[in-house]
């Protein structure tokens, strides 16, 4: 059910900009064409090319914001949520609670 | 000669049906959702669409390229871990921190949720310090947007689960202020254990909550709902908060249960997600119910209709619920593919909707 | 309909209980026969009930509705049989099936049913099996029973062998209801009646029983 919704409707989150496009839904509540525009114009692209996958996976490596495919020395995970940080121009509250951790002593 | 097109009834059934057939049902079905929620009716072009999009005959249809919407999900990863009763694969060897990275990494979603096998605020509060030293280890791994979720389920607050007596109960006995108290009392304690798990999550820099399946046990739950997640915005004003619905309309139990000083009671999407804006929430989870005995066409056109008013009324984003047995998709263990792929297609084109 | 009938209906629909009593007392005395006067105001509650589900009146709306109908067998009640007392239209055991702890649905079928006039033994959920066929032997005529999920569900086919087994099974109508369940599982498992919602079920009970 779900990889069907995927792969008929989804934008494909972390194999393109759907993951971005979604924390601006979610930090922002920004309809959906909003969203994507945010997105693209921070990534300086077309919203179109927010789901072309090996045209954004690059930009995804580039800015360090987490690729689908396992590769080493390419962040994931909270390293890739605090580059979305930057990127998207949002806080994080996963990402503060990591910095407050990290910063506490 | 007369073509017919196979399609599917709303138990998931294969069926054929000619096209004038479909027409049929596709006008009878947004007509009943006119009449059910008072929304204005789709125009002919959108009532042709659907018409098309029922009657292609390719196994898999699709939104046009540009037109992808985002994905959010209830229950988080434990599907995997449920039986059939819950849609699930009862695979046991699947932790919830590998789901969440399939979801992730395999399946492409846009964005998880962090859920416990017993779905409920209730027993979610009795073991949230062992949710939220999870969450936090997650959170390390994760890139997607990762909140918590659970079912306010006020049902629970109900005897035998819970202390208060049940309001359903009471009203057969004609004992209807008793019935109402019941359902007052148990909705303030309902808000009480969303205070303390939203609470205890904000501890360890959780992004957000989903509230799923709200207003299963009526408005007083719903009641409840809205004025926990209010409270949860104030905690922290950056807190993605989602509420989805449990079905189309707020079912009355109580009757006099007010938000905003709106009576809940009866409320359809279009006029849930305004009070769902109003205490806070990021993201609106549409619910229209699926009738079995129905075509797919009638269903989807009535989803379509009733689903479009709410996105168009909402300054929030609206993400349709289409699971079983909702938004158009037939209720059954195993939803088809074909018509999974429609129903999206339908409410994405004609209702514009922000995300399923 | 004439000016009797619409008031009737109009005061059921309106759901409450004075307006409900003065519209029957005002039928009586312009001679309306009491079987008229029931039957109108059970075509109203069956519209009191597809006002429920369509969220346009509330529970506590449905049951005054339901008060006001009882209000008016009291009234009518010498005028039908010899003793005074109305005889149910049926004797109804309800429950969700054993394993199954979903009963809000269930519960508002009951309620819906109570209000149309039957009388109701509503076991509550996680209900086991053979308390369904106890009912049927203790004189239900009506058994219903309601599941949530289809691991649960097959209990309802289960209640249903028990009852050939038994040699019971043409003792009582057996209603399905339920998300999972469907008009197919219905005919599937051999059960009478399947309800999509509360006011269906209702509808068809009703229709067994004239």
């Amino acid at each position: 059910m779900a990889v069907a919704h995927g792969l008929c409707s989804g934008m494909g989150g972390m194999r393109t900009t759907g993951d971005l496009v979604c924390r601006m839904q979610f930090a922002k509540s920004m309809k959906i064409a909003d969203a994507k525009k945010y997105v693209a114009d921070k990534l300086e692209i077309d919203p179109f090319q927010l789901t072309e996958e090996n045209y954004v996976r690059d930009i995804r490596e580039q800015l360090g914001m987490g690729v689908v495919t396992g590769q080493p020395n390419t962040p994931k995970g909270m390293p890739a949520k605090m580059n979305i940080e930057k990127v998207l121009g949002i806080e994080i509250s996963s990402c503060e609670h990591f910095r407050q951790q990290v910063l506490r002593n | 000669m007369v073509v017919d097109y196979v399609t599917r009834m709303g138990d998931g059934r294969r069926v054929r049906l000619t096209k004038e057939q479909i027409m049929s049902d596709i006008v009878a079905g947004m007509s009943d959702g006119v009449d059910a929620a008072c929304v204005p009716e789709l125009s002919q072009d959108e009532l042709d669409h659907i018409c098309e999009v029922v009657c292609d005959q390719s196994k898999i249809t699709s939104i046009e390229a540009g037109k992808e919407v985002v994905l959010s999900k209830d229950a988080g990863a434990i599907k995997f871990n449920q039986d059939n009763g819950g849609s699930g694969n009862a695979m046991p060897c699947m932790g919830r921190l590998e789901g969440i990275l399939v979801y992730e990494r395999a399946f492409g979603f846009d964005s998880m949720e962090l859920a416990w096998m017993d779905y409920s605020v209730k027993p979610v509060k009795s073991i949230i310090n062992c949710e939220t030293a999870n969450y936090e280890q997650m959170a390390l791994m994760t890139t997607i947007p990762l909140i918590m979720g659970a079912m306010p389920n006020l049902g629970l607050y109900y005897a035998p689960d819970g202390p208060h007596p049940n309001p359903t109960d009471l009203m057969r006995e004609f004992k209807i202020e008793e019935s109402m108290a019941s359902s007052e009392a148990a909705a303030e304690q309902l808000i009480k254990d969303i205070h303390y798990t939203c609470q205890e999550i904000e501890k360890v820099g959780c992004e957000g909550y989903n509230f799923d399946t709200v207003a299963s046990a009526g408005d007083a739950e719903f009641y409840a709902t809205l004025k926990g997640i209010e409270d949860y915005r104030k905690m922290n004003p950056n807190a993605y908060i989602e509420c989805g619905m449990s079905a189309e309309n707020v079912l009355g139990i109580h009757g006099q249960m007010e938000y905003d000083g709106k009576i809940l009671g009866g409320m359809y999407p279009h006029e849930q997600v305004k009070v769902v804006e109003k205490a806070g929430a990021n993201i609106f989870g549409a619910v229209v119910n699926t009738n079995t005995s129905k075509s797919f066409a009638w269903n989807v056109a009535r989803s379509a209709v009733i689903t479009k008013e709410c996105v168009k009324t909402a300054k929030i984003p609206v993400h349709a619920n289409m699971g079983m047995g909702v938004g158009g998709i037939p209720m059954c263990e195993l939803p088809p593919v074909d018509i999974t792929g429609r129903a999206a297609k339908i409410l994405i084109d004609i209702a514009n909707i922000d995300g399923i | 309909m004439d000016a009797n009938e619409k008031a009737l209906y109009d005061a059921m629909v309106a759901c409450k209980v004075p307006g409900i009593i003065d519209a029957v007392n005002a039928a009586d005395a312009a001679g309306m026969a009491p079987t008229a006067i029931i039957d109108t105001m059970a075509g109203a509650m069956s519209e009191v009930g597809v006002l429920f589900e369509r969220g346009r009146i509330f529970l506590p709306h449905v049951l005054s509705a339901a008060a006001g109908m009882n209000k008016a067998m009291e009234i009518l009640g010498p005028k039908l049989s010899k003793d005074g007392s109305v005889a149910a239209r049926g004797l109804v055991v309800m429950g969700t099936v054993e394993g199954d702890v979903h009963d809000i649905g269930k519960s508002i079928c009951s309620t819906m049913l109570q209000c149309a006039g039957f009388e109701i033994h509503d076991l509550g959920r996680d209900v086991p099996l053979g308390k369904f066929i106890e009912e049927v032997k203790g004189g239900c005529n009506f058994c219903g029973m309601s599941a949530l999920m289809t691991t649960t569900m097959t209990g309802m086919k289960t209640v249903i062998e028990m009852m050939k087994t038994e040699g019971i099974r043409d003792k009582a109508k057996v209603m399905i209801g339920g998300a999972p369940v469907t008009q197919a599982y219905c005919d599937k498992i051999g059960a009478d009646i399947y309800g999509e919602s509360a006011s269906e079920t209702t509808e068809k009970a009703k229709a067994v029983t004239e």
